[in-house]
């Protein structure tokens, strides 16, 4: 389905809104970790659960899917974190993603699909693990980062940290670890600070790191003399 | 008539109406604290599996607060220490319930209330 484009900090601007409804009814959300498990079970009051979903779905590499009229979201269980706890930060993003799909595109769904019948077996959303991502995914994970690691949060932890909001320069550490592991240019391995922050939001190394320098306090080039 | 969806559909209300105000009855931390997996629970809430073992329906029907007979009944189980009750007293038990049946409710409760209770 093709969504209309939204800019980032429209994105931003409605997690931080989900955010703050549940933040009303069941007070503040003042620390890390965000409890997105939480959003959809006590604000949202979405049916939420686990399910084999490449089998019931008949698609293979499903992550998760949404139900927009059925108000339904399913993780697959190779994410289950009781299963599989190394999967918590995966498992967190994929449920934030499917937030993101709820809060971002069901009215647009519901409005252009007249015809629009979901069953058990053909949610309006399903999201695969693919590495080419369509417009509707891309804004999801946009979604999914801002929700789970809020500018502001990571902030105040950074600053804990390092002592003061100075970017990081990772460009040395990123060439040791890619020289070490071996890893290509364009698979970037996670530095050290990013990893102990990914802790702290309960998401992965990636998702973490990825914040950072969205954020610009991880910087993977050298900055130009003068600039700072 | 007992089967999964009626059970899953059951322990899926109870638990959706504890959830809301309390994050120990999300799918997740109930799972856990049932010691089954999550992705397991979600499965027998929604049908897809049979019911679990009767000592784990009798530990989710404490956690939540039901009746573990009547949660037992609905996965078309009975308790296992009732089984044990039956067969350490075969004969005299079986005559027991079997004429028990036959009584109105009204009575059986009077029945049960005037029974003095098990010594140890």
């Amino acid at each position: 389905m093709e969504v209309k484009y939204i800019h980032d900090f429209k994105i931003e601007t409605a997690a931080f809104k989900l955010l703050g409804e549940y933040s009303q009814k069941f007070g503040e959300v003042t620390k890390p970790p965000i409890p997105v498990e939480e959003i959809v079970d006590s604000h949202l009051k979405l049916d939420y659960g686990f399910d084999d979903l490449p089998s019931s779905l008949e698609i293979p590499d499903v992550l998760g899917a949404t139900w927009v009229q059925l108000k339904k979201i399913r993780i697959d269980q190779s994410l289950d974190p009781t299963v599989y706890p190394a999967k918590i930060g995966r498992y967190r993003f994929t449920v934030a993603h499917e937030l993101g799909h709820w809060q971002l595109h069901k009215s647009q769904i519901l409005e252009n699909s007249n015809s629009l019948f979901e069953t058990e077996q053909k949610p309006a959303i399903v999201c695969r693990k693919i590495s080419a991502k369509k417009p509707i995914e891309k804004q999801a994970d946009i979604f999914a980062g801002f929700l789970l690691m809020p500018k502001q949060m990571v902030q105040n932890k950074w600053k804990e940290i390092v002592g003061s909001l100075e970017p990081y320069v990772a460009v040395d550490e990123i060439s040791d670890l890619s020289a070490r592991w071996g890893l290509a240019e364009d698979n970037q391995p996670t530095v050290q600070i990013a990893k102990q922050l990914a802790k702290i939001f309960n998401v992965s190394g990636q998702a973490m790191q990825i914040r950072l320098i969205n954020l610009g306090l991880i910087l993977t080039k050298q900055p130009e003399r003068g600039l700072f | 008539m007992p089967g999964k969806r009626e059970f899953g559909n059951k322990i899926r209300k109870l638990r959706d109406a504890k959830k809301a105000i309390d994050p120990k009855f999300s799918l997740r931390q109930f799972a856990l604290a049932v010691g089954i997996s999550a992705t397991y629970l979600s499965r027998i809430e929604n049908g897809d599996f049979d019911p679990p073992a009767p000592e784990t329906i009798k530990k989710i029907a404490a956690l939540l607060g039901t009746d573990a007979d009547e949660l037992l009944a609905l996965a078309g189980k009975t308790d296992p220490a009732l089984q044990k009750i039956i067969m350490e007293k075969p004969k005299m038990m079986a005559d027991f319930l079997r004429k028990a049946s036959g009584i109105s409710e009204k009575d059986l409760k009077k029945i049960i209330k005037d029974l003095p209770d098990k010594k140890d």
